[in-house]
């Protein structure tokens, strides 16, 4: 009898130690539902870009639930405001991961609190999706479960500057940049292609952030005589900007930024806007693709979540279709191990928003084809040019 | 010369609106002898109130004016009656911290009750460019200036010549005396709060004409504070000459020496002559006997 218990029991125990890791198994989901974290700014002005992300993880999530969700589990998204201060990013992401228990992350917050947070992600070993600011940081070195949808800053302006120093060339150029990480970005990339083209730029300015007068920046433009002027604001900046050099009577072929490349941009600078030039990843709104977008957006949110909708809703969309096809090709018991093996296998995935996505074996990184697309005051709205 | 002109056009549209808003932190120190820290963000209010009802009641200019004046006055009514009039008499420190807290409750108001999208605020006139000989100036921008001018008079013959005014000098010199003499303080403070929001939101009204409705518009209160320090804490007039100066001094540093100075230039002279006048320009030196 002894034996038969001692038997049992070692038979016990040795189907315990080959069941935990399943037992154990990732947090996040149960038979009915599975958890995605999210931490976004959603108060302050970078809410422009968090709450309009936080949409496209929405709609996509909306979408594949209304189509029975991931294998039979409905969707729920657990979201926190980090108000864009980096501190509060990091405890946010600790408490959808720790408290909340999702099974994995899509976001999250600015560049700035992506790279702070990463040592979280890579400690806790969630299959995470970031898609708010793409920067190098975040997939050079390549880590296991963090991966990257979009382009980096720094090829976006070296894109775009070609591509206008290609269509203008032997003018004077301007350029003025924030003075934080994102400024710095965006005059790496400027550098390098005045070194490889030998642009002549006669103004280089570099503003304070939160600055909201622009008036002397732009007389000394003027005074420069740029004839071509990359606006490095974000939004308010780069409408201050434009409206100083209407004031001034003077309008220099102007490029932007995607950050601020968001159409209500458009109507703040009126007609000094039109004409502008913009690099991105994501198709325009006013593109047969950007249309399809907001027809499948409409019914799936909220009219005042509708109005928020911009271009980080796209790439908040498409990260979020890409995060959700892998969980469900691990089938109905998913796990970390087998959502980073599926994400790593991502090839070619149309989201309709963007070229289509792909990493691989050691890519964490979508590396996304930019385009061109320029203003249109009279319709508010970005068209593509090449 | 026509490059120092337009600085200093611009200098004065900018330091007109930060006067306006210094003018409302110094009447509020000089009725209350506390720093109200959410100066800025009350400002901010009173602009997304006026764009609201530009947007939905009507967007004439005369009845923006005056719903956004009606709205200021009932915003620094509430705030003084149940934020601040609760803190009366309790440690300075401990006051201003309120305001600090009711400063990062109203920033986030904006993205509760409008959203995080800049706006602009339209009421057919202001965005205008008028050419001064070859120098462009949105009408918004001389208006900004002249209502500066016209309040700085205003402001000095209340102060002067009207009963309140007279006792709002009067608590601010001596609270317990002038309540001995019948003048309530709590109203003086009421109405110094009310008059610092109106006053206040008219800089900010102002700033979203010429340049836009962001929920980035409270950094003009953190703009607007050096002018009062520059101007005296206590010194109300002196308080909006001080952002005109704050205004002038930060667009010839940006356009001369250029664009990172023209941020530091405004803080580098407040450094220089609290130096010299650590009351501020016009400031009243405190003197203790003892």
């Amino acid at each position: 009898m002894i034996k038969h218990l001692a038997a049992a029991s070692l038979l016990l125990t040795t189907a315990c130690l080959a069941i935990g890791p399943a037992a154990a198994a990732d947090p996040g989901f149960t038979d009915t539902e599975i958890l995605i974290g999210d931490v976004e700014p959603l108060t302050g002005p970078p809410a422009l870009l968090g709450v309009a992300a936080s949409i496209g993880h929405k709609i996509a999530i909306a979408e594949a639930n209304a189509a029975g969700g991931i294998n039979g589990r409905k969707i729920k998204y657990v979201l926190e405001d980090d108000g864009y201060v980096t501190a509060r990013t990091i405890q946010g992401v600790k408490k959808v991961i720790d408290v909340d228990k999702v099974f994995a992350m899509l976001g999250i917050s600015g560049s700035g609190q992506s790279i702070a947070v990463m040592p979280v992600l890579e400690k806790s070993g969630i299959p995470t999706v970031i898609d708010v600011a793409p920067v190098k940081f975040l997939w050079e070195p390549a880590r296991k479960n963090v991966f990257v949808v979009g382009q980096s800053y720094e090829e976006g302006i070296v894109h775009l500057v070609n591509f206008l120093a290609d269509k203008n060339p032997g003018r004077k150029w301007g350029l003025i940049t924030q003075d934080d990480d994102y400024g710095i970005t965006v005059r790496d990339g400027f550098d390098t292609v005045v070194k490889a083209k030998k642009l002549n730029v006669v103004y280089s300015g570099n503003y304070k952030k939160g600055q909201q007068d622009f008036s002397s920046d732009m007389l000394q433009l003027k005074d420069a005589g740029a004839e071509v002027f990359l606006a490095g604001g974000i939004i308010g900046e780069n409408i201050a900007m434009m409206k100083e050099l209407e004031k001034l009577g003077i309008k220099p072929v102007t490029g932007i930024f995607w950050p601020g490349r968001i159409e209500p941009v458009l109507k703040l600078m009126g007609p000094a806007g039109d004409g502008i030039y913009a690099v991105d990843y994501v198709e325009p709104f006013a593109g047969a693709a950007g249309k399809a977008f907001l027809e499948k957006a409409k019914p799936l949110v909220s009219e005042a979540e509708f109005k928020g909708i911009n271009r980080y809703t796209m790439t908040g969309y498409a990260a979020a279709k890409v995060l959700i096809a892998a969980i469900e090709r691990c089938g109905k018991q998913p796990t970390w191990a087998c959502t980073i093996s599926e994400l790593e296998k991502t090839k070619n995935v149309e989201t309709g928003v963007m070229a289509p996505i792909s990493f691989g074996p050691g890519v964490r990184f979508s590396n996304q084809k930019l385009q061109i697309m320029q203003a249109d005051t009279a319709t508010l709205s970005f068209k593509p040019v090449d | 010369m026509q490059y120092l002109v337009q600085l200093l056009i611009s200098g004065l549209a900018i330091g007109a609106i930060y006067g306006l808003i210094a003018m409302g932190f110094a009447v509020i120190y000089k009725s209350t002898g506390l720093v109200n820290f959410a100066q800025g963000e009350m400002t901010m209010i009173t602009a997304y109130i006026a764009w609201t009802i530009s947007t939905t009641v009507s967007g004439n200019v005369f009845v923006v004016a005056a719903g956004a004046i009606l709205a200021a006055v009932l915003l620094g009514l509430i705030i003084e009656r149940l934020v601040m009039r609760p803190m009366l008499g309790e440690p300075v420190f401990a006051t201003v911290m309120v305001t600090i807290g009711l400063a990062v409750i109203l920033r986030s108001a904006i993205n509760f009750i409008w959203d995080a999208y800049p706006h602009g605020l339209d009421i057919g006139i202001g965005r205008g460019i008028v050419h001064l000989g070859s120098i462009g100036v949105r009408t918004g921008q001389i208006a900004v200036i002249v209502t500066l001018l016209l309040l700085l008079t205003a402001i000095w013959a209340f102060f002067r010549y009207s009963k309140v005014g007279v006792a709002m000098r009067a608590v601010a010199a001596d609270d317990r005396t002038a309540l001995l003499m019948g003048i309530s303080a709590t109203r003086v403070h009421a109405l110094a709060w009310a008059a610092s929001s109106v006053i206040a939101g008219i800089g900010g009204v102002f700033f979203a004409l010429s340049y836009d409705l962001s929920p980035a518009m409270f950094q003009l209160g953190l703009k607007a504070f050096p002018a009062t320090i520059l101007g005296g804490l206590d010194a109300v007039l002196g308080s909006g000459l001080g952002g005109l100066l704050i205004g002038i001094t930060e667009n010839l540093a940006g356009g001369y020496l250029g664009s990172g100075m023209k941020e530091v230039a405004g803080f580098a002279m407040i450094i220089v002559v609290l130096m010299v006048r650590p009351f501020g320009i016009f400031g009243e030196r405190d003197i203790e006997r003892v």
